[in-house]
C-alpha cells in the first residue's frame, strides 16, 4: 500500500521534477543545430598559398568564421579586430581546439599574399588563425550556403587607371561546431565577443 | 579698460572656431585602402561644412559613410557634411570616415601621416594622423 502511494507521488511529481532538471541544466545553454556544411567540400587557399579543403581541414575543431574583403577600410577591419579579441580571450581562458578563419569574398583582389599583408600589418597570431581565398565560383557557392551575401558595386577608376569598387555585404561572424554545423551567427563589426566566447565554451563542453 | 577689451577681442578672434582632434588612421599596405577618423569641434555660433579631404599619400581621398540596408553593410561617398554650431561631430568606425584609396606608401603602426580637410567657412585645416590599431 505504502509503495503504491510512493509510486503515485512520483508520477504526480514527475513533470515538476523533469521541468526542474530542464531549468537547472539551462534551457538557454543549448545552441540550436542549424545548416551543416560538414558534408561539403570546398577547395580553397590560405594566406601561405597552401591548399585547404574546407571544412574538412578543420574537422574536430570549433570554427569561428568571418567574411571580409581587404579593400574594405571600415567595417571589415572591425570584424577582424573582433576576431583577434576573441582569439585572445580563447587563449586566456585556455580553451583548446578553436580555429579562427576569415574568408575573403573578393578573391579577384584578395590573393594569398594580399591576405598575408593584411594579417601581418595587424599582427595576426597565425597559430590558430587563417585567411582563406580561392576561385570566385567556389567562394560564391560557399558564402551562399553560409547565408552570406556580397554584392559588388560599380567600378570607377583612379587618375592612374586603377579600378576601385566596394561591396555591400553581410556583416557576419559564424560559429560552427566540430562537425561543421552552423550553431550561431553574430554581427561581425559590432560583435559581442563575450557572447561568442560563452557559445564557444558550450560547444567545448 | 579699452586696451583690455581690445586684447580680449583679439584673443577671441585668434581662437579657432573649428578644431579637428584625435585624428587617427588604420594601418594598411601600399596599394590598399585606409580610413581616417577624428572629431570636429565647432565652437562657433554658425554651422560649417566639410566638403573635401585631400592627402598626397593616396591616389584618391573621399569622405564616406557606412550604411546599413536590408541587413547588409556598405560604404558610399558623401559630398559634404554639416557641423552644427556648438557641437562635435565624430568620424568613427562604422560611421563617417575619410577614405584613403590606393595608398602610395605603407601606413605602418605608430607612423604619422598628413591630410587636409576643407571647410566652407573655416577654410583649410591641416591634420596629422597617427596610424594605430582599433582601441
Amino acid at each position: 500500500m505504502l509503495s503504491l502511494i510512493k509510486s503515485r507521488s512520483v508520477l504526480f511529481y514527475l513533470p515538476v521534477i523533469l521541468f526542474s532538471v530542464f531549468l537547472i541544466n539551462g534551457c538557454g545553454d543549448k545552441l540550436p543545430e542549424n545548416k551543416s556544411i560538414g558534408d561539403q567540400s570546398y577547395s580553397l587557399i590560405n594566406q601561405d598559398s597552401s591548399k585547404v579543403i574546407f571544412p574538412d581541414a578543420f574537422k574536430g575543431k570549433i570554427l569561428v568564421m568571418s567574411f571580409i574583403y581587404t579593400n574594405c577600410p571600415d567595417i571589415c577591419p572591425l570584424t577582424t579586430h573582433n576576431m583577434q579579441m576573441l582569439q585572445e580571450d580563447v587563449k586566456k581562458d585556455n580553451i583548446k581546439n578553436v580555429q579562427f578563419v576569415e574568408l575573403s569574398f573578393d578573391p579577384t583582389r584578395d590573393t594569398p599574399s594580399i591576405l598575408k599583408e593584411y594579417g601581418n600589418i595587424r599582427n595576426i597570431d597565425y597559430s590558430n588563425f587563417e585567411f582563406l581565398t580561392g576561385k570566385k565560383s567556389v567562394i560564391d557557392t560557399l558564402i551562399h550556403h553560409m547565408n552570406v551575401i556580397a554584392i559588388q558595386g560599380d567600378t570607377t577608376f583612379t587618375k592612374s587607371g586603377q579600378p576601385i569598387y566596394f561591396f555591400t555585404h553581410t556583416d557576419r561572424i559564424t560559429l560552427l561546431d566540430q562537425n561543421g554545423k552552423i550553431r550561431n551567427e553574430y554581427r561581425g563589426s559590432t560583435a559581442n565577443t563575450a557572447e561568442i566566447l560563452k557559445d564557444i565554451k558550450i560547444l567545448g563542453d | 579698460m579699452v586696451l583690455f577689451l581690445s586684447l580680449l577681442t583679439l584673443l577671441n578672434f585668434n581662437t579657432p572656431k573649428l578644431k579637428v582632434e584625435n585624428v587617427w588612421l588604420r594601418p594598411a599596405d601600399k596599394g590598399m585602402n585606409s580610413a581616417m577618423y577624428f572629431e570636429i569641434v565647432n565652437n562657433s555660433d554658425n554651422p560649417d561644412t566639410l566638403y573635401k579631404a585631400a592627402s598626397s599619400t593616396a591616389e584618391l581621398v573621399q569622405i564616406h559613410e557606412t550604411f546599413k540596408k536590408n541587413g547588409l553593410m556598405g560604404m558610399r561617398e558623401v559630398k559634404f557634411i554639416v557641423i552644427k554650431p556648438h557641437s562635435t561631430l565624430t568620424f568613427k568606425p562604422g560611421g563617417y570616415h575619410v577614405m584613403f584609396i590606393k595608398l602610395k606608401k605603407d601606413f605602418k603602426l605608430k607612423s604619422e601621416e598628413e591630410a587636409v580637410l576643407y571647410f566652407k567657412h573655416e577654410g583649410m585645416i591641416k591634420v596629422k594622423a597617427v596610424v594605430k590599431k582599433q582601441s
